[in-house]
């Protein structure tokens, strides 16, 4: 009788320390759907600023260059491959009950010409580094200061190009409207692509509010 | 939550569009236009030519491809097929509905909050749609 007790007793702090930390996984659960939420919603109501913008700079370019020069009638129809795409990456890996895409940009990649010049774009534009580039800790000297400086000019080049050839389905000469309009157009898909990360965060969070749900009923 | 099967990782996954020609004029500007070897496009212009049929046919197609990641949808697009779209339940490729010119973005009819609003209400999503 002591013994079971004493064995009830033991058990007591262990079950009060599983469940405290049950719910403290629930808590911050709870702020992680929270936080995407706000974010979701946050960051559409910014798409629509840069939406609108767009929208704005496409009616002037199309005001001043004619409602003809600016169609769908005029869109490449021949075979091509999109010049920004998406990367997926799976976050929750180890667990398939519970998805959890990661998805970032890719800008402007020119896989023909100078297949390293692609430019990925998370929060932090990164850049695929050529050999010989800097290395934190390292001192450089002045060949591979330039080397660098060139791959970046090389690569600005490749971007422009890739704009440019965007711009000339509607002729060789467009208003600048139109490339204003290009550019609120590459900033709203950035905020997609934060709204689809802030979404699938979302998600994942309600999901594992469901399910915590689910068993403690 | 359903869409248990393993995502696709992919490195050049496309964004497919379902929207009004000036966003789409503007989105291809930005370099997402991609026509394939079969002449199919990932994106479909809604006009007022364009019928419910060939909405949710698109639609269904672009949720289908391997080589989509992000389908952009206009929200007043998505109200026509609402059905299709609050049904549909994968990660991959995520749906987004945005807003268009004449149509500004209601978060009462987007279809990801009124799945996770019920945390914060008692009553149903269906009882609210009555």
């Amino acid at each position: 009788m002591a013994e079971i007790e004493s064995d009830q007793l033991q058990r007591a702090p262990l079950d009060e320390t599983k469940v405290k930390n049950e719910d403290e996984e629930e808590e911050e659960c709870i702020l992680q759907f929270l936080d995407s939420l706000d974010a979701y919603l946050t960051l559409v109501d910014s798409l629509s600023s840069s939406l609108r913008q767009g929208w704005f700079d496409l009616a002037s370019a199309r005001q001043s260059m004619g409602h003809t020069r600016i169609s769908s009638k005029l869109f490449d129809h021949k075979v091509h491959s999109a010049s920004t795409t998406i990367n997926i990456m799976e976050l929750n890996a180890d667990n398939p009950s519970d998805p959890k895409p990661q998805f970032s940009l890719s800008k402007w990649a020119t896989t023909k010409e100078n297949p390293s010049s692609e430019v990925p774009n998370n929060s932090n534009l990164r850049h695929r580094a050529p050999t010989g580039v800097l290395e934190d800790g390292e001192k450089s000297n002045g060949t591979q200061v330039s080397s660098v400086v060139s791959n970046d000019v090389s690569l600005q080049l490749d971007i422009q190009k890739e704009r440019s050839k965007s711009l000339t389905i509607f002729g060789g000469l467009v208003s600048p409207k139109l490339r204003t309009a290009q550019v609120s157009f590459e900033t709203a898909l950035d905020k997609i692509v934060e709204i689809a990360n802030a979404r699938s965060s979302m998600l994942s969070s309600f999901s594992q509010l469901q399910l915590n749900k689910k068993s403690s009923s | 939550m359903a869409g248990r099967a393993q995502i696709p990782t992919s490195n050049s996954a496309l964004i497919a569009m379902i929207a009004d020609e000036d966003t789409i004029t503007g989105f291809l500007l930005a370099g997402v236009g991609n026509v394939d070897i079969r002449r199919k496009t990932n994106y479909l212009i809604v006009d007022n030519k364009t019928t419910v049929k060939q909405i949710e046919d698109t639609f269904k197609e672009f949720t289908n491809r391997d080589d989509i990641a992000i389908v952009l949808i206009s929200q007043y697009v998505a109200n026509m097929i609402r059905f299709l779209v609050d049904s549909y339940n994968k990660p991959v490729p995520a749906i987004l509905e945005i807003p268009s010119k004449d149509h500004p973005y209601d978060p009462a009819h987007d279809s990801v909050l009124s799945r996770v609003k019920y945390l914060f209400s008692t009553e149903s999503v269906a009882s609210d749609r009555r």
